[in-house]
């Protein structure tokens, strides 16, 4: 192996890795989209649980966030994966199937990710519900609107507004979450970049590629929820 | 609890959609995990492709064995894991055998023995240490290792040297040279050639796989490998082929290929190809 220079090392030619470094970050992306989104669903729910009136959705929901926001995110991972292959496969074994059931990754770790980001989230949104002017739904009651259209026309939109900074930072800290990913055998940023630099020696270029990839979806998503919340901001005055 | 209830669904759904199991009785297929990181050993292409000594040795071991093979690229942290949980069925990975190790899984014979030895810098007084190009294990050769070892005390005396920390080789340091020499732990190899070229330590110990690759970067082309190359007793046994502890057909077909690739000299042919060092196991 001849030292080759930087950007023929980070090129597309056969000797470049910058494809699969390319490809690398799509699916950093993709797996904490998809994660945000699990987490999103599970937060919702279990911030609705912490505000209902029942006590025993309450505790369910605060064990829940307090351990899902306490235990290690490697350990949730390592959890799922191995976790999740083994019950599966002592399962198939009842029904006669011989064998490893694997799990794909990429589910696997969207879910894995979900489930934590669904904490963080879950308490993002309660805080952002209790923000809510009481008035206005004490109004919405008066005037007659089903819990459902409350819902959707008064208490949805406006949580969101009051969540999107908070659900910023929870989305940075899944990004982050995602490199922990590797440990299951999917190709995300992280791995690819051990990968690299464990194959050609050349460290500094692949974690400083990493970073800078890294650093560039922090940006720009950064960027998109200042948009998302400008707009959302839009008809309240600021002091 | 409903929360769990739909992970679970979801858990099964999922392994569903993929196909279910894959049944294995007689080996015909057999899985192999590698690091796909660790050049010259395992190492990766551009697009994936996994090349390096194990790749090249699996293939030779799996059409002695009849059986077609699959190697695949498993990150290190999770590859004593996923072999219990059965995502493949053997590691060959530049893994040596510990007793540690084998508490969670099973080896093959040695397939690669490396020696681990001191690095030095070309003008460092340590390159008069005893033994240079000379391979000695700790128990079969004792008393040349025995006194080898005593010759190098006076010469290492308050010298520091640097180790990866949580391996075979410092744990070789902490029993033989604890209070003659500072021993100073480092998280990678990468790390420890960095200060010796510094001048922070004045030696570093590693195996020989690994110094034979710190010497091919420019800036450690005079480094000098010196002292006799040891292995055995805390040094480990080598690096052989993992599987779990269960499969024991598995690990007779394994031992009886990698005798055969010693025996017509497949093996050292190999080791000369990617590591240009003595790696082979004498028998």
């Amino acid at each position: 192996m001849q030292p080759i220079g930087f950007f023929e090392i980070m090129g597309f030619g056969p000797r470049g890795w910058g494809g699969a470094m390319l490809l690398a970050t799509l699916m950093t992306v993709g797996v904490s989209v998809c994660g945000f989104l699990a987490g999103g669903v599970i937060g919702t729910g279990v911030a609705a649980m912490k505000l209902s009136r029942s006590r025993v959705a309450r505790i369910v929901a605060d064990a829940y966030t307090t351990v899902l926001r306490g235990v290690p995110d490697l350990l949730v991972i390592y959890l799922f994966y191995f976790g999740g292959s083994l019950a599966l496969t002592a399962v198939g074994r009842w029904f006669g199937a011989e064998g490893f059931i694997g799990l794909p990754a990429f589910a696997i770790g969207s879910l894995a990710i979900g489930v934590v980001s669904g904490a963080y989230q879950a308490e993002v949104l309660r805080g952002a519900y209790l923000a809510l002017s009481r008035g206005e739904l004490e109004a919405a009651r008066s005037v007659g609107m089903s819990r459902a259209l409350m819902f959707r026309r008064i208490v949805a939109p406006q949580v969101l507004r009051y969540a999107i900074p908070g659900l910023g930072n929870v989305w940075q800290l899944v990004l982050k979450e995602s490199a922990l990913i590797s440990v299951t055998g999917l190709v995300e940023l992280l791995r690819q970049s051990q990968i690299g630099s464990g194959s050609t020696r050349q460290p500094f270029t692949f974690f400083l590629t990493a970073a800078a990839l890294y650093l560039l979806i922090t940006t720009v998503s950064t960027w998109a929820f200042q948009r998302a919340e400008d707009r959302a901001m839009r008809g309240v005055r600021r002091a | 609890m409903r929360i769990l209830k739909a992970i679970g669904l979801a858990l099964v759904g999922s392994a569903l959609a993929i196909g279910g199991a894959q049944a294995q009785k007689k080996w015909e297929t057999v899985k192999i995990a590698t690091e796909g990181a660790y050049a010259p050993w395992n190492f990766s292409g551009p697009g994936g492709k996994l090349d390096g000594f194990e790749p090249e040795l699996a293939a030779d071991l799996c059409r002695r064995m009849n059986v077609k093979c699959e190697v695949v690229a498993q990150d290190w942290d999770g590859i004593i894991p996923s072999l219990n949980a059965g995502k493949y069925d053997a590691i060959m990975a530049g893994m040596n055998i510990t007793p540690k190790r084998q508490e969670a899984i099973q080896f093959s014979r040695v397939y690669a023995a490396s020696p681990h030895g001191f690095g030095v810098l070309a003008d460092s007084p340590l390159v008069k240490l005893a033994g240079t190009d000379q391979v000695l294990h700790l128990e079969k050769d004792a008393d040349a290792a025995k006194k080898i070892i005593e010759e190098w005390k006076p010469l290492l005396k308050g010298k520091t040297i640097g180790v990866q920390g949580s391996t075979t080789n410092s744990a070789f340091l902490e029993k033989y040279f604890k209070g003659t020499a500072e021993i100073r732990e480092y998280k990678t190899t990468e790390q420890h050639d960095l200060d010796l070229a510094a001048g922070r330590i004045d030696a570093i110990f590693a195996g020989y796989s690994a110094l034979a690759g710190t010497q091919e970067k420019p800036e450690f082309k005079t480094m000098k490998i010196v002292g006799a190359g040891l292995s055995g007793d805390v040094l480990g046994a080598g690096v052989a082929v993992g599987m779990r502890k269960g499969d024991a057909d598995l690990k007779a077909m394994f031992d009886k290929a990698i005798n055969e690739a010693i025996a017509d000299g497949s093996l050292a042919k190999l080791t000369a190809k990617w590591f240009k060092t003595k790696m082979s196991p004498q028998s």
